[in-house]
């Protein structure tokens, strides 16, 4: 195995009676970025401090470049983390924070002055070196905080919520130097967030996790294309996916026909192993709607009511009420920011029946789309 | 609350508002006249002390102003000899011979001590925590004597360990109970950095969580002195020879032989005794506030 | 944290080892002397098990149940005068004047050097027949009293001693007040509410775990006075500031009846005890532990 890669094996951890990580399997290759998304509490953080070694396991192994490091002492495993507080040491100047590592280490005093120097050069740090902490604005204590990892020069980093402390445009700038400083290191970074744009933008590998499980592993671009159930759908996507209950009325061999509230999707969908009769979700994300369109096969069209309109400018998210679809609730549909609509006014909205999801009545994704999506909406 | 509610405290507008700053100038003239007779009353015969001092015996009773008529050392260098066969240089000296010991003793169990309160989960932890609190709410005179009768066994009387060695062992609980609830004010997260960094909980105390905690550590170092200098009971079993007494009984002692007539020789013990103190509590006066604060407010 | 389960206990250890040797076991110790007639000169081994000797000796002793009366007197006059001083001063305090840093100094001094020998010198000559006190009452008119000479009068100036250093407690009272957070008041003065209704409804309740704390330290530190009756008035005159620890420490020390003072101290312990459970178990009535954490300076 390569320096860099990070195995868990049957993963689980308990506090006292309580279950908080419950069997996790995980590969990750060298230099990959991996994201960690998830509800509050759903043990994000627990599953990255098992890495760091904060935590031990309560079962299960971990590898990191290949040696079994499930009972290593943090600092011998080759990794470093970045925490949401940042955690600098307030009473050293950020060269003594950044090197505080390496002096533990009993490395001579020399090398750390070069090393920290070249992370301060990196982080463009290096005018702010004698600096205490308290005299650093939040970005720059980030960069600290990220520079006492470099400079320990680990296989893997780990990020618990970086940019959370953050205001947005600072989030934002943060985000684009991390993505930066990951094509640069060329090392494994294990990232935790709350933030879709973060998750989406920053990672060659997302991981849904749900009340201490993995959801889903994937791809940004897979998770949003292909959710593996109603939870990643749900989660992943901003504002989330509508839900529409259903039942199966007819299927083919590339078609799935479901009767909703009050009318019938037909969609194109292979290997879709449900029989007719069975109860089934169909998701639809806000932005697989349209207006104004010309008729297609692909594009089934409804009456809706404008119930509610957000207007943020480039887009408009309008609220429906559409019976066909839902006998109750408000379908989320995400139009141009010119979109022209009134609350109270009818509204013939479209169904682009390709980027339809199917969800069997256990919440598993059903088949897959027989047309290649070609167009992203 | 209601629309109505609302409307029935009107905005105030103009004319009540000079009502409103005239209470506010007279509110403010009766707390510091308040706060000023207090405070003469307080310090006023602290201040008697020192001045009386510098007078002669026959100014002392019978009158109540401050400023000597017949200005003189003579309380104060008499005083200083103390009318025993030691001067108050010996009884200075040999109070920080105990003190300084105690202080320093006090001030690394309880550190020790807190950190493993406020930072690991062992096993029968809240026992003895509430243990800890038992022994702060416990009454001394209920552990002097056997305490007494332990030290004669070792041959410790008349010596200053009694005094000083179970401070080794964080007998004060307050002092741990105060460092742990500062430490609690503190999230982990820097600690658990300094782990990453490759320390043991060790390194991580000394690197990390002591100058972190630096305001609560001295805190706990200035009350220790406080009460120390202000300690008689136990210096008083424990002590027999003169030339071993602490400056808390060679007052005393020095008070029984000469009050009858030196007045002003005894005021100004007095006053020199309490200098030490003083001089401690203005250079650090931040930190009494700080820590006898962080036990009782926070949590 | 990263370590074993049991790293914890070596950092404890210092505290368990002082437990058991400087605590538990002459705790345990001085229970079994007050069932003997050990005399402090004897060597330990010559002790006698007298059996409930003592405690029935103290059933009788006119001189302990004075001493407990004039106890209970010093503690419950002082306590609760000292709190309410403490917390009017505050709450004066508690304003934004200019010089509180001043005054809160001031008022603390006396705290600082409160327990001293060199105050309680003082003491004696502030109260003493032509001293500070009389002077001034001859000054602004009234009689001058024998303060130290007079049973009724003595137990009065070691209390006055106490309520002298209200500094400490009027500190941690002065926190607990900064630490309310001052949109509650505002919420409250938009809510209608008068100055009083604030003050009871909002700031006392608010203030009840401090009130708790300081009402804890004081009861325990006011049964356990000792220097003052000591210097001051030596327990006198006729024993009327004949306070039990200083009973005990003259037993044990004076009259090396051990066993006998061992037996007072378990009732002092006893007594202690009882407020301190009665303090607790009430505590959740009447104390008021917010879910807000305060927030972090
Ligand atoms: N030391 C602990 N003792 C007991 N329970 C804990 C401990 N640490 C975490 N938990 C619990 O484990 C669960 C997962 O916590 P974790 O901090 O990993 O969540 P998270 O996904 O990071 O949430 P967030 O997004 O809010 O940071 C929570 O329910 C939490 O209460
Ligand atoms: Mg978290």
């Amino acid at each position: 195995m390569a320096r860099g890669e990070v195995q868990l094996r049957g993963i689980t951890k308990s506090f006292g009676a309580v279950d908080v990580i419950k069997g996790v399997d995980l590969n990750i290759a060298p230099g990959e970025l991996v994201v960690f998304v998830g509800p509050s509490g759903c043990g994000k953080s627990t599953l990255l401090r098992l890495i760091s070694g904060l935590e031990m396991p309560t079962g299960g192994s971990l590898h990191i470049g290949g040696r079994d490091v499930t009972l290593t002492h943090p600092a011998k495993r080759g990794i470093a983390m970045v925490f949401q507080s940042y955690a600098l040491y307030p009473h050293m100047s950020v060269a003594e924070n950044m090197g505080f590592g390496l002096k533990i280490a009993g490395v001579p005093k020399a090398e750390i002055q070069a090393k920290v120097a070249a992370a301060a050069e990196i982080l463009q740090l290096t005018h702010l070196l004698d600096r205490k902490p308290r005299a650093l604005s939040g970005g720059q204590r980030q960069r600290v905080a990220i520079g006492r990892c470099i400079v320990r020069q680990p296989e893997v980093f780990l990020f618990d919520e970086p940019l959370s402390n953050l205001d947005a445009a600072l989030r934002g700038q943060m985000r684009v130097e991390i993505a930066r400083l990951h094509a640069k290191l060329d090392a494994t970074m294990v990232y935790v967030t709350h933030d879709q744009v973060e998750a989406m933008t920053l990672a060659s590998k997302i991981v849904v996790l749900n009340a201490g499980k993995i959801e889903q592993i994937g791809a940004p671009i897979e998770l949003y294309r292909n959710p593996a159930n109603l939870f990643v759908a749900g989660f992943i996507g901003s504002p989330s996916m509508n839900f529409m209950k259903g039942k199966v009325v007819a299927t083919d061999e590339a078609h799935v026909a479901v009767r909703l509230a009050a009318g019938t999707l037909r969609l194109p969908r292979r290997n879709a192993a449900t029989a007719p009769g069975s109860s089934v979700t169909v998701g639809i994300r806000p932005e697989h709607f349209s207006i104004g369109e010309p008729d297609s096969d692909d594009i089934a069209f409804f009456e809706g009511e404008v119930e509610l309109v957000e207007r943020l400018g480039g887009e408009t998210l309008a609220h429906l009420r559409v019976p066909a679809l839902a006998e109750e609730g408000l379908t989320i549909v995400k139009l141009t920011g010119d979109a022209p609509l009134r609350i109270g006014s009818r509204l013939r909205i479209g169904v682009r029946l390709s980027h339809a999801h199917l969800f069997d009545a256990d919440g598993r994704a059903v088949g897959t789309p027989s047309a290649k999506i070609a167009v992203a909406a | 609350m209601s629309a109505t509610d609302f409307s029935a405290t009107p905005a105030t507008p103009a004319t009540p508002r000079r009502d409103v700053a005239w209470m506010g100038r007279f509110n403010a003239s009766l707390r510091y006249g308040v706060l000023l007779l207090v405070g003469l009353i307080m310090l006023y015969p602290l201040l008697w002390m020192v001045a009386a001092s510098f007078k002669p015996n026959h100014e002392i009773f019978g009158s109540i102003g401050l400023w000597p008529q017949e200005p003189t050392l003579d309380g104060v260098i008499s005083g200083w000899r103390t009318g025993t066969e030691y001067s108050f240089a010996t009884y200075l000296f040999n109070t920080f011979a105990f003190i300084i010991p105690k202080v320093v003793l006090t001030v690394i169990s309880s550190v020790l001590v807190a950190y493993g309160f406020a930072r690991f989960n062992m096993p029968g932890k809240r026992i003895w925590f509430a243990a800890m609190i038992g022994t702060i709410l416990l009454p001394k005179s209920v552990l002097l004597i056997p305490q007494y009768l332990m030290f004669r066994e070792l041959g410790w009387l008349d010596t200053y360990l009694p005094l000083y060695v179970p401070c080794a062992f964080a007998t004060e609980g307050f002092f741990v109970f105060m460092i742990v609830q500062f430490l609690r004010g503190f999230p982990p997260d820097m600690e658990e950095a300094a782990v990453i960094d490759g320390c043991n909980s060790l390194q991580v105390l000394w690197h990390v969580v002591v100058p972190v905690i630096m305001p609560a550590v001295i805190s706990v170092a200035l009350f220790q002195f406080m009460w120390s200098m202000n300690d008689f009971l136990y210096p008083l079993i424990y002590l027999s020879s003169v030339e071993k007494y602490p400056v808390a009984l060679a007052l005393k002692m020095a008070i029984d032989v000469t009050e009858a007539t030196a007045w002003n020789q005894v005021l100004a013990m007095s006053t020199i005794a309490l200098v030490p103190s003083l001089v401690v509590f203005f250079l650090a006066q931040r930190y009494f506030v700080d820590g006898i604060t962080s036990g009782s407010v926070k949590g | 944290m990263y370590e074993n389960k049991t790293t914890g206990y070596l950092y404890i250890a210092p505290f368990l080892l002082g437990l058991a040797t400087f605590t538990l076991f002459p705790f345990l110790s001085s229970f079994l002397l007050s069932f003997s007639d050990y005399q402090l000169q004897d060597p330990v081994a010559q002790a006698n098990f007298t059996g409930l000797t003592n405690y029935r000796e103290m059933a009788a002793d006119a001189t302990f149940h004075n001493s407990l009366w004039v106890t209970f007197l010093y503690v419950f006059v002082t306590v609760p005068l000292k709190l309410a001083f403490a917390l009017f001063i505050a709450f004066v305090l508690n304003f934004k004047l200019r010089g509180i840093g001043f005054f809160r100094t001031a008022y603390y001094v006396p705290s600082i050097l409160g327990g001293s020998v060199a105050i309680a010198v003082l003491w004696r000559y502030v109260f003493a027949g032509d001293g500070l006190i009389n002077q001034v009452s001859i000054w602004l008119g009234g009689e001058p009293l024998n303060w130290l000479g007079e049973p009724g009068y003595a137990l009065f100036t070691i209390v006055l001693l106490r309520l002298w250093q209200f500094g400490s407690a009027m500190v941690v009272f002065l926190a607990g007040l900064q630490n309310i957070p001052t949109d509650l008041y505002e919420a409250a003065t938009i809510d209608g509410a008068s100055k009083w209704r604030i003050f009871f409804t909002i700031t006392l309740p608010l203030l009840t775990p401090v009130i708790f704390f300081n009402f804890i330290m004081q009861i325990v530190q006011a049964f356990q006075e000792f220097n003052g009756p000591y210097i001051i008035t030596g327990g006198g005159p006729l024993k009327s500031t004949y306070l039990l620890p200083l009973m005990i420490y003259e037993e044990a020390f004076k009259y090396f009846n051990v066993g006998y003072a061992s037996a007072l101290s378990w009732a002092l312990f006893v007594i202690i005890a009882i407020f301190t459970v009665i303090a607790f178990t009430s505590a959740k009535y009447w104390v008021f532990y917010g879910s807000e954490r305060g927030d972090k300076k």
